[in-house]
């Protein structure tokens, strides 16, 4: 057969999804049951949602410190009775601590979900914070901490998130030493007795859910005696830093770590989705202009990116990169350069066709497997959204058009706005 | 249970076949039988520095990245020291753009000084942002050499030095191509939302035109058995003491693989492991401890590595794990902890399994181990050990003479 290799194969637009959207009910105590059935192994994540994150603290490390403590004893169980149990199931239990909530998510095989939801509503309802444990956690969370300490990537983060937000902001808060020497059970206690305690919010359930198993998740959640009464919190004020450039000096580095941004709205703004197409044109996959100016023509990095991240009450926008130390001038010139291109030149169409392109088909990607559904769904369910935002979302990339691009990059992306933090030498 | 069909090309590709009906996507996975360990010595971190040649044009295609992002896919690839992999994900009804990308890669690179000159340039930032620009970053680098004399996992895929990477030369690409970069030494795992049918006529279309290739594939040596306690002290900028200890245990395709897994998995995965309870909770001298294999084909090494806490004796910490190895060498592991670990490789495999990218992953190493089968045989094959294989593996491999130990100290 001859063929001619020059020549691509006809591609095809993608133009329908196949969405599994998530089956909700709100049992009579108030806890919202989301299940999304789909996969073909016989396997199970399941997310407990609490209003618990660092914004509903009253003392710094108290909200991430209780969740991290929730599998470490209760009245009944020992932590290592509770560790031995549901690795005798073969599950894995994952703790996540946020500044908008908390949560709790168990992966398990489907015929083991039974047992385990025994030692979960143990955590949920009657854990008892053994002093022991937090001891040992505290004292290897600073060790961990200056480990990270060390880590440009890690440094820059937390500088970047401080200076845009505001140091005592939420957003711009992060936990230091004296912090974790600070906290005493009593602080965790009293934070597990206001959020979690008869405070469970959503329940996701994803995986092969069957009747049987939603049964099961149904007298699971009907043991809580609920009262959630939903107090919306004033969020605190954004109190960024006045100056706009910070260089961290870190003798001894071989590259310096990057963040170059700004705070940004969240998913709520009738701008996000078309930010989200002008954020992978410039740094949002491998074939970026950062990408490939960067990386793959003068080979200043391994990688560089940008990201747009929504929170319930803000967001931020940044270009993140370790760089070669001595290059690191050209490449910041470089940035500058793309970002400037960006809201004076109109993008080529096929740039914009790939980059639409792209787009869509890793948002089929992320709808393929059944946890992934279930982290499509979450963001529904955290900004009040209906299934509806999903399909605008692909009208909306496909229509958008250059110079819709070009205006937003000029309306959030000037240079004076942007905030520059660097650490290396 | 996974079902596949396979099939071989005139030229010697073999071509596994997965269809799910339940996808939207079709992915193509290549697996060429070449990693860092066919490396010469001396020009070590190529079969890397290769992986990222292959993104970078091939004979008739000027931009990989471009043409597949076009049609709505996404690419990327590793390299190991046993193999070199490469994934694509495609809107299925587009696929056929991948099977064109990849067999052009295939049939013949573009090369290119240029590309080849910013290729070393990414790798050696690479190797400064994974290696050397991290607290304890270097590990890797320090303990093959000690724990392999002779085998080439004695570097690490990244390579020995940067030396090695800014060296390479075009002609060393041409030849590395040459010997390793054929339908022969390769595998083609297609798998997703595509028919049998489909997936033949588009390799028969794409692939059977690639000629078979002489493959050189260099001889190495097997490592000795080690017959002296390896110990070497290290001191670097960090902020605690840290110790490795790395044993030799038996190769992937060995039934003591199955067995040195579940121990690793006894000692060191999480929380009701017995290391981190001896020696994180109930008498703490490490701040984090773990066990894991490092996952080779040939014999490779089960390592145990802890930070120690500040004021610990690293003579006392390394004691104290000893005596937790010896215990699997005289005591019998109770019925309930065996289960327990059997239990989670149970749910490893089977959450391993989710989405037709890891299907089609496993499916292909498993060819290169020798028996595709092995992707619905691995969970028997850890049900099959019992206490006496546990204990016996222990006491063969946790001696003394078997192991390598770095000490990195806090300067």
């Amino acid at each position: 057969m001859n063929i001619d290799r020059t020549v691509a194969p006809q591609t095809e637009e993608i133009s329908s999804f196949n969405l599994v959207e998530a089956n909700s009910t709100k049992i009579e105590n108030g806890i919202n049951i989301h299940r999304i059935q789909a996969g073909n192994e016989a396997v199970l994540k399941v997310d407990f949602v609490f209003n618990a994150g660092s914004l509903h603290q009253s003392k710094k490390g108290q909200a991430s410190l209780t969740n991290r403590m929730i599998g470490e004893g209760t009245s009944k169980y020992t932590s290592q009775q509770l560790a031995d149990a549901l690795d005798f199931y073969g599950a894995y239990i994952s703790t996540r601590s946020a500044t908008d909530e908390s949560s709790v998510t168990l992966y398990c095989l489907s015929k083991h979900l039974s047992s385990c939801l025994t030692y979960i509503y143990e955590m949920l309802t009657d854990a008892n914070f053994p002093e022991d444990d937090l001891k040992i956690l505290t004292q290897n969370s600073v060790q961990k901490l200056a480990v990270n300490e060390q880590k440009n990537s890690f440094l820059v983060r937390k500088y970047f998130y401080s200076s845009i937000f505001g140091e005592d902001n939420p957003y711009g808060s992060s936990i230091n030493k004296e912090d974790y020497l600070n906290i005493n059970r009593q602080d965790l206690v009293e934070f597990y007795q206001t959020s979690y305690i008869n405070k469970l919010e959503h329940i996701l359930i994803s995986g092969q859910a069957d009747d049987s198993t939603m049964l099961e998740i149904e007298a699971f959640c009907k043991k809580f005696n609920n009262t959630i009464s939903r107090k919306t919190l004033p969020f605190p004020k954004f109190d960024g830093s006045p100056e706009r450039k910070k260089f961290h000096n870190k003798p001894g580095s071989s590259q310096s770590a990057i963040r170059i941004g700004r705070p940004i709205f969240n998913r709520s703004h009738m701008d996000f989705r078309k930010f989200q197409l002008l954020n992978l044109i410039l740094g949002g996959y491998f074939g970026s202009r950062l990408m490939k100016n960067i990386r793959e023509d003068k080979g200043l990095t391994y990688g560089i990116y940008s990201s747009l991240e929504s929170y319930k009450n803000g967001g931020c926008w940044y270009i993140e990169t370790e760089m070669n130390n001595e290059l690191r001038e050209q490449g910041l010139t470089e940035i500058y350069k793309e970002l400037k291109t960006l809201r004076e030149e109109l993008i080529d169409n096929e740039e914009l066709q790939t980059a639409k392109n792209y787009l869509l088909g890793s948002f089929l990607r992320s709808i393929d497997s059944p946890f992934s559904l279930a982290d499509r769904y979450k963001i529904l369910l955290d900004y009040n959204l209906e299934y509806s935002y999903y399909h605008e979302f692909i009208e909306i990339v496909k229509n958008t058009k250059a110079e819709e691009i070009r205006s937003l990059a000029k309306e959030y992306l000037q240079e004076a706005d942007l905030y520059e933090i660097i650490v290396g030498c | 249970m996974i079902q596949y069909n396979t099939f071989t090309l005139d030229n010697g590709l073999t071509v596994i076949h997965h269809q799910d009906e339940s996808t939207q996507l079709c992915v193509i996975n290549t697996l060429y039988n070449v990693g860092s360990k066919h490396e010469d010595p001396n020009k070590t971190g190529f079969a890397h520095l290769f992986e990222h040649l292959m993104f970078g044009g091939s004979v008739n295609i000027e931009e990989f990245d471009e043409e597949l992002q076009n049609a709505g896919g996404e690419s990327n690839a590793f390299t190991s020291n046993d193999i070199t992999n490469y994934y694509l994900t495609l809107p299925s009804n587009n696929i056929e753009t991948g099977f064109w990308l990849e067999s052009d890669r295939m049939l013949s690179l573009d090369f290119s000084q240029e590309s080849l000159d910013v290729q070393k340039s990414v790798v050696i930032e690479e190797f400064k942002e994974r290696y050397l620009n991290q607290p304890y970053g270097d590990v890797w680098l320090k303990i093959l050499p000690l724990a392999y004399k002779v085998h080439p996992y004695s570097w690490p895929t990244i390579g020995k030095e940067i030396s090695h990477i800014e060296n390479a030369t075009l002609d060393d690409v041409k030849s590395f191509f040459k010997s390793f970069y054929c339908p022969n030494n390769a595998v083609l795992v297609v798998a997703g939302n595509i028919s049998l049918e489909k997936c033949n006529m588009l390799c028969e279309k794409w692939f059977a035109p690639i000629p078979k290739q002489q493959i050189n594939k260099p001889q190495y040596q097997k490592e000795p058995k080690q017959t002296e306690a390896r110990k070497e002290t290290v001191y670097a900028e960090v902020p605690q003491d840290m110790i490795v200890m790395a044993y030799h245990i038996p190769a992937r395709t060995d039934k003591g693989y199955y067995v040195a897994d579940l121990i690793s998995d006894i000692l060191g995965a999480g929380k009701s492991s017995r290391l981190y309870n001896a020696l994180v909770k109930k008498n703490p001298m490490f701040s984090e401890l773990d066990a894991y294999l490092s996952g080779d084909i040939d014999e490779g090494l089960l390592l145990i590595e802890g930070k120690l806490l500040p004021g610990i004796n690293m003579d006392e910490a390394e004691l104290a794990i000893t005596q937790e190895l010896n215990k699997l060498k005289t005591t019998d592991v109770e019925d309930l902890e065996l289960q327990k670990v059997k239990n989670k490789s149970e749910t490893n495999i089977l959450f391993n399994d989710v989405g037709s990218l890891n299907k089609a992953m496993k499916l292909a190493y498993a060819f290169v181990l020798g028996d595709i089968e092995l992707v619905n045989k691995e969970a028997e094959h850890y049900l099959s050990v019992n206490q006496i294989d546990i204990k016996a593996l222990a006491k063969e491999i946790f001696d003394l003479n078997n192991c390598s130990t770095l000490y990195y100290r806090k300067k």
